[in-house]
């Protein structure tokens, strides 16, 4: 049970506070609702971009990084296809400079020639790094684009390609920021050694006065139902091949989120999960296989990836894995269910141990409708029946449902 | 007006109080550290034992003897054991390292009669079954063909062979071959010297009632583990000091991974070179960071660090950068190697390090299994809590002048090995 207040600033900054005095420590998040889902299909990449340049110097402060780190400080961010985070942890005494740093990218950036150049080019390493550079890097940069047609899911985080990171002007991100970074659009955590008071009071002082910005309203086209099987290729040097299935499903917002997500655990979560115990271990046709949904928070992508054993063929591999799924849709038994309901709840509990995890899981609920959904993770996912998770089974692995990538190993 | 110009005062942190962890002894003087505190009913249950690389004779033995532990024991199959546990929502970690290896048991605390027997099963009685090693030796080889296609992976162990050497056991990386000589004889034969008769030290760390710590203290204690202690090494290393370019033409990037061997936690230097380290490549703001991905946008990351081992430890720079870049970045690590040695660091920028550092600390000992850890790395090389009290108090005290000894000392190019593995 995480205890929280929460309060709105006149700006519309919403603020979560959890205080806990065993700690030293304060960890501060702040979620703003943007992400690659918002960028526009011919300047992709710029969510993920634009969280670089944050670090870049604000508007009255050269750097962000160094009086954080003389504070004692230390931070990170992420972004992915719906949002993009920040955090940090400081000793509690020195709060106030986060609130001091956090607050002045709040209200605007440098923006200096110098910092996007270079930014450009390290986020074209990171591209390089995870993308291209790793086997079997290029996958999500194939198979989304197979399973999206229209919505914007289909390009992946980093960019659609490089050229759109490179091409990135001043100007674009201008008017990214002015259009996204703004107090209304945005959600504030504490979690630690900080009282109500003395958030409210620092919120006041520090966040308030940021203007609010008028954020449009997000209209993403609808992924028309898919109606047919779709399949593509890659052939490449790589040590052995590799099977990639989607399947379309609910979203992070819909009921049938915790019976989809059960419905992975039955399959693979893990080492006494079917996937592992029938073909890992049984049939011995993969070195690791798993199942998850991409819980996004618009229509999302349940995945399944399987690493084949050489000698093994992508025929008997794929028929392996739909007998699997094909069982999934008439028999899950109540012990079953009952083992991955118990892993959940291990799992959200331990989620739980620091400050930071506690400060982005409020956010995150809060985004998602409210921050004491936190609490209540476990109830939802106890209410499911064997039933409903066969049902799930049953609408999703369809073959018109479905994309495979094919990663075959050419020597 | 608010002054957003203006940093606000900032309030050093003094008088890091490390919460005390207690430390009981049972079966001829094993240590059993126990920290009690947190939020949530957790609980971990982990055992080190000597049985780390440096105690295995044939290259593998000893990270192979721990994977497989949790693949059958004389009572159940690997998939009853995965049942088990997966019932109670609990799971294991093995883990293999240079020096040591542990198991340990992740478990909601209220849980943990049912679980506990089954991580001392595994433990004690691991039967090896043929069928097992044969399956996981397949999957290994394909998994180390994977990491091979890797530059990172590549730059490591050429670095690694450099300092030690093919014989030494901290040199041993895997080869294909290696994965055919496990028999259950082998394996079980490592066990007992290694396992039944290498335990170090216990750790129980979380949130848990006093039933639940005597459950765990006494189970564990009837078991009747001897004491282990980390074989002297009679094998030396061979520590080369190369300049090498692996060419893989099919690379974007190039993977650079620069270093020397040095010295662990017990050297009079130690605290020195790891403050003077966090100035090299140590934090976000480091030099390498700042020079090489922050102005150059050579790189997505490059750090440095100081590996601390039960014998000795080896300092390292690693970075992946665009193979159009890759002599500039070398260049470039020279130079930054060069300023520690040449040039004092200055007051501003050393003040800064020390703020993070001490943050860091702080950050280290918070929460029960971050706290149980530093009190496991004082057990297991034989140091008192006053080493980080020692830490804390270099920290504060120690001058631009000592570290730019340190650098002169340890941080010459010419006693570097240079791996490059890409175009």
């Amino acid at each position: 049970m995480i205890k929280f207040d929460r309060f709105t600033l006149s700006n519309g900054l919403t603020v979560i506070v959890h205080e806990d005095n065993s700690s030293p420590l304060v960890a501060m998040n702040i979620l703003y609702k943007v992400g690659a889902r918002d960028e526009d299909e011919s300047k992709t990449g710029f969510a993920h971009l634009f969280e670089h340049l944050m670090f870049g110097g604000s508007i009255n402060i050269p750097s962000y990084d160094e009086p954080l780190q003389m504070a004692g400080g230390e931070n990170n961010a992420f972004t992915n296809n719906d949002i993009t985070n920040y955090y940090l942890t400081i000793p509690s005494q020195n709060l106030e400079t986060a609130f001091w740093l956090e607050s002045d990218r709040m209200l605007s950036l440098a923006f200096t020639e110098k910092s996007l150049e270079v930014q450009r080019n390290v986020v074209v390493e990171e591209f390089k790094q995870r993308y291209l550079n790793q086997p079997y890097g290029d996958v999500w940069l194939a198979l989304r684009p197979l399973a999206y047609k229209v919505h914007p899911y289909k390009w992946a985080t980093i960019g659609k390609e490089i050229a759109h990171i490179e091409d990135a002007t001043l100007e674009d991100v201008k008017s990214f920021f002015k259009k996204w970074y703004a107090p209304n659009n945005a959600i504030l955590t504490l979690a630690g050694n900080c009282s109500l008071d003395t958030a409210k009071e620092l919120c006041k002082k520090w966040f308030e006065p940021i203007p609010v910005s008028n954020t449009p309203i997000r209209n993403l086209p609808v992924e028309p139902k898919q109606t047919k099987l779709q399949t593509i290729e890659i052939n490449k040097a790589v040590p052995n091949s590799n099977i990639y299935m989607v399947w379309h499903c609910c979203s992070r917002l819909d009921p049938e989120f915790y019976a989809t997500d059960l419905l992975s655990d039955v399959l693979s979560r893990g080492k006494s999960s079917r996937f592992y115990q029938r073909l890992v271990k049984e049939l011995k046709l993969f070195t690791d296989i798993s199942a998850y949904m991409l819980g996004d928070l618009n229509k999302s992508l349940f995945m399944i990836e399987g690493k084949i054993i050489n000698g093994i063929s992508m025929e008997v591999a794929e028929k392996a894995i739909l007998n699997e799924l094909e069982n999934s849709k008439i028999y899950i038994s109540e012990e079953e269910l009952q083992k991955v309901k118990n892993k959940v709840e291990s799992s959200l509990v331990f989620s739980e141990m620091s400050l930071d995890s506690k400060a982005l899981n409020l956010a995150y609920y809060e985004l998602i409708g409210d921050a004491n959904l936190v609490n209540e993770q476990i109830a939802k996912y106890q209410s499911i029946n064997t039933e409903e998770i066969m049902a799930i089974a049953k609408e999703i692995f369809q073959p018109e449902n479905c994309s495979i990538l094919y990663y075959n190993s050419i020597k | 007006m608010l002054n957003r110009t203006e940093s606000p005062k900032l309030i050093p942190t003094t008088d890091i109080k490390i919460p005390e962890a207690k430390v009981l002894y049972i079966n001829d003087q094993i240590p059993v550290i126990v920290v009690n505190e947190g939020t949530q009913e957790v609980m971990k249950v982990e055992l080190v034992f000597a049985a780390g690389n440096i105690s295995e004779k044939i290259p593998m033995l000893a990270s192979v003897a721990s994977e497989l532990l949790d693949e059958g024991t004389r009572k159940r199959s690997s998939a009853d054991i995965a049942e088990a546990l997966d019932n109670y929502g609990a799971y294991f970690q093995t883990e293999c390292g240079n020096d040591f290896a542990t198991v340990s048991l992740y478990t909601l605390s209220r849980f943990l009669p049912e679980t506990l027997p089954v991580l001392l099963e595994i433990i004690t009685e691991p039967a090896y079954p043929e069928n097992e090693i044969s399956t996981f030796c397949v999957q290994g080889k394909q998994r180390l063909a994977v990491s091979s296609e890797k530059v990172d992976f590549l730059a490591r162990k050429h670095f690694i062979n450099s300092l030690y050497g093919d014989q030494h056991p901290y040199g041993h990386f895997p080869k294909e071959e290696n994965f055919d000589v496990f028999t259950p004889e082998i394996l079980s034969a490592f066990h007992k010297k290694n396992y039944l008769n290498g335990l170090v030290t216990i750790v129980i760390a979380g949130k848990f009632n006093e039933t639940q710590l005597k459950l765990a203290i006494e189970q564990i204690k009837s078991i009747g583990f001897k004491k282990g202690i980390v074989d002297n090494l009679n094998i030396s290393a061979t520590p080369e000091v190369v300049k090498l370019h692996v060419p893989k033409e099919s690379a974007v990037q190039s993977a650079i991974r620069i270093g020397r061997k040095l010295f662990n936690r017990k050297h009079p230097d130690y605290f020195n070179f790891t403050i003077l380290n966090t100035v090299l490549g140590g934090y976000f703001g480091s030099r390498l960071m700042s020079n090489i991905r922050e102005d150059k946008g050579y790189t997505y990351g490059i750090g440095s660090g100081i590996i601390p081992q039960f014998f000795d430890g080896y300092f390292f720079i690693s970075t992946e950068v665009g193979s159009d870049v890759c002599e500039s970045a070398v260049k470039e690590i020279h130079y930054e190697l060069n300023r520690l040695v040449n040039d004092p660091i200055p007051q501003e920028e050393l003040n800064l390090v020390k703020s993070y550092l001490t943050g860091s600390f702080q950050r280290s000992i918070d929460g029960p299994f971050s706290l149980a850890d530093r009190y496991k790395t004082l057990v297991l090389n034989g140091l008192e809590l006053e080493h980080y009290y020692s830490y804390l108090n270099t920290l504060r005290n120690v001058t631009s002048e000592d570290l730019l000894q340190t650098g002169r000392h340890y941080l010459n190019i010419i006693h570097m090995s240079e791996v490059i593995i890409g175009r």
